[in-house]
């Protein structure tokens, strides 16, 4: 009995913790989201008309949609050459550090910052694409990346992966120095090739490092506003306006905190669900591989 | 010396009793703008010297808070009981904090609120209550390089629409590209302007949805004109649709790539020091000769309700109300004064759309005063952007009817 309660006594300043810095605040989002709120002054109830207004009106399915494409070629590519990289790396200890180094550059760097560069190297006049395009013979691909929505989005979402890859790159190494050099002594004695030690060796046994590279990019994917807020502000038209953007220029363009609150909710149940979803299938990958 | 310490201490005593009275009224008002720092110092730091000056009992302490900043850095302050005496603020956050009773109302009965013209003067009015004095209009208009458009024998900038044709042809014909035209921002003002002008429709009426965009006739031409502008080889629409206003627009405009950009005369400071840019800010073409200057209505000093220094903070604004103390703000911001004595700081690049204002062709910017809700500007943006894309898929009607629909999500 004793040993109970000093286990709460113990647990519970991180309780306190949790309770007023993350339950508080989502149960006075919820509260909020049922109100016309506007920052200041009196919230007045709206009962379900925020929620309502999100399935009613395109705008905000289409601003969802936005973001689910951008989630899945993000952590799509991302994971991929992330992996490339790590396997390239690991068979290479020699510029192992200063690569990995060099790979994980971007990700220090402030999103403006690379949302600038970025966005001069997409200019369709002056940009640095389009002149190396012109310089290699392609000049009919040239065009305003920013400024079609046909590539704007992969546009951002490419400058994202040069950002994280990076990072994905490091988790893999950490997940390749997991594995037990006799595995890989194994697969040499037996003759197996590089490509089949990488594909029947190597993938199944980095499945906890697959678990955290996706379960962390498509959380923060998810969640992304920086890039599309700098290089876009979610044009053209529309194209590149994710669910975070949408409900940022909710809150302090248009002062509608009620909404704003309604639309973080809807958001924030959907990075739940994906992230209980995807916890639960690649741990069970884990456990068969 | 015995004699020397007690007469000292009397002094001193007799020297505080004296100053006792000044200290008790000297007061430090707490301000806030988004102007004043080095990248628009507004002439905020010199107004304040001569203000402190005038005023010995009142010192006064200038707080640089961004506008993006000032929507989540000061309603806690306010709604906490310890609002800035005085801050700067727009119509936006006049509308959201003068509602919540967060403002103090200024009065009518003060000398300024007669010398603002009337048409601005119901625009500021919040019920019966007044929450801002107004301190400048900025111009918003047409940037030209005068020097890409001499080499093409063009002297003068375009003020109507079919001189902005010519202008485009002849540099078209010369591979000068004519004009940077992006769907947020440039394209609307042409079209905002232009639609107005010609409207039967008041704004407010628009913007409330007691008329409809995609009914009415000027706006229906506006569109069209967009289209005429871009077979008279104006602009390219897909290629600058979804460019940046802010940054790629400007660059491209100021490294010399395009002739003309729909822009605001608040660039037209950073633009001057530029070396070896010869430009004018001209009004809006349109179908009238002066063309459109469209003003849009800046900033002003509201008082905090809780402010505990109501009267100096009175003081404060009043006094900036002045003309000679308004003026250097002015000049520092190439702006005019919102008070009805036709005041400005515009620097010479600015006499086309000083010409235009003073030929009466002033259409006040519809968003500025609230009679376009918020978030119809940025419904206006993206449908901009996607007609330009390809200008001959869309309808009038489809671009309009987003306009309407935006004024009908608005609640």
């Amino acid at each position: 009995m004793t040993s109970k309660r000093t286990m709460f006594l113990f647990t519970l300043p991180a309780l306190i913790v949790l309770g007023v810095f993350f339950v508080y605040p989502i149960v006075l989002t919820v509260q909020m989201s049922f109100t016309n709120f506007t920052g200041v002054g009196q919230a007045d109830p709206v009962g379900l008309a925020n929620y309502e207004r999100i399935v009613s009106r395109d705008r905000y399915p289409a601003a969802l949609w936005v973001t689910v494409k951008f989630t899945t070629v993000v952590v799509l590519i991302q994971t991929m050459a992330g992996l490339f990289f790590a396997a390239m790396l690991h068979r290479l200890p020699a510029i192992r550090n200063l690569c990995r180094a060099a790979l994980f550059t971007p990700a220090m760097m402030s999103f403006v910052v690379v949302g600038y560069v970025w966005q001069f190297i997409y200019s369709p006049f002056s940009g640095g694409l389009n002149a190396a395009l012109t310089q290699v013979g392609l000049e009919g691909w040239t065009r305003g990346w920013l400024g079609d929505p046909d590539t704007a989005l992969l546009a951002i979402a490419f400058a994202h992966v040069w950002m994280f890859t990076g990072y994905t790159t490091a988790i893999f190494l950490a997940g390749y120095a997991n594995i037990p050099a006799e595995i890989e002594e194994a697969g040499r004695l037996d003759n197996a090739s590089s490509w089949q030690r990488f594909r029947y060796l190597e993938v199944p046994l980095l499945a906890p490092s697959f678990t955290i590279n996706i379960m962390l990019s498509t959380i923060g994917t998810l969640k992304t506003f920086e890039l599309p807020f700098i290089m876009t502000r979610g044009g053209p038209d529309g194209a590149t306006r994710t669910l975070s953007l949408e409900i940022i220029g909710q809150l302090f363009g248009k002062y509608r905190f009620g909404f704003a609150s309604s639309l973080s909710i809807v958001m924030l149940v959907i990075v739940i669900a994906v992230a209980v979803f995807q916890n639960w299938y690649l741990r069970r990958r884990e456990d068969v591989s | 010396m015995k004699t020397t310490i007690p007469r000292a201490f009397g002094m001193a005593a007799m020297a505080a009793c004296l100053a006792a009275p000044v200290l008790a009224q000297s007061v430090t008002l707490d301000v806030t703008a988004w102007k004043g720092n080095e990248a628009e110092p507004a002439g905020l730091a010199e107004l304040i010297e001569k203000f402190e000056g005038e005023h010995p009992d009142i010192a006064v302490e200038l707080s640089y808070i961004g506008r993006l900043d000032t929507d989540t850095v000061i309603p806690p302050r306010l709604q906490g009981g310890d609002p800035p005496d005085v801050m700067m603020t727009d119509m936006p956050l006049v509308e959201i904090w003068g509602d919540a009773g967060l403002l103090a109302d200024l009065g009518k009965d003060s000398e300024w609120w007669g010398r603002i013209p009337a048409d601005l003067q119901s625009a500021l009015e919040s019920g019966d209550a007044t929450y801002i004095m107004p301190l400048e209009v900025i111009g918003m208009g047409n940037f030209v390089n005068m020097g890409l458009l001499k080499k093409v024998g063009i002297e003068e900038a375009p003020t109507t629409i079919e001189e902005l044709k010519e202008t485009c042809g002849a540099l078209a014909d010369a591979e000068i590209n004519p004009m940077i035209f992006t769907g947020g921002f440039s394209a609307p003002l042409l079209l905002i302007a232009n639609g107005l002008e010609g409207s039967d429709d008041a704004a407010a009426a628009l913007g409330s949805g007691d008329a409809s965009f995609a009914e009415n006739a000027a706006f229906d031409a506006g569109v069209d004109l967009i289209r005429a502008l871009e077979e008279a080889r104006c602009f390219d629409g897909r290629q600058q649709a979804g460019l940046d206003p802010w940054s790629t627009a400007l660059s491209e405009f100021t490294g010399g790539n395009f002739a003309m950009m729909p822009q605001g005369a608040w660039n037209i400071g950073a633009f001057r020091e530029i070396e070896g840019l010869d430009f004018v800010f001209a009004p809006l073409p349109s179908a009238r000769d002066s063309g459109v200057a469209l003003d849009l209505f800046g900033i002003g000093w509201s008082v905090a309700s809780a402010s505990e220094n109501r009267e100096a903070a009175q003081t404060f604004v009043e006094w900036f109300a002045k003309p000679e103390n308004l003026q250097v703000m002015l000049d520092a911001e190439s702006a005019y004064s919102p008070f009805d004595d036709g005041a400005s700081g515009t620097p010479e690049q600015a006499r086309p759309y000083d010409e235009a204002r003073a030929a009466g062709g002033v259409i006040n910017y519809p968003f500025a005063l609230l009679q376009w809700p918020k978030s119809l500007e940025g419904e206006i943006w993206d449908s901009m952007t996607g007609f330009l894309l390809d200008t001959s898929a869309r309808t009038n009607e489809d671009l309009l009817s987003r306009w309407d629909e935006a004024v009908e999500d608005d609640f």
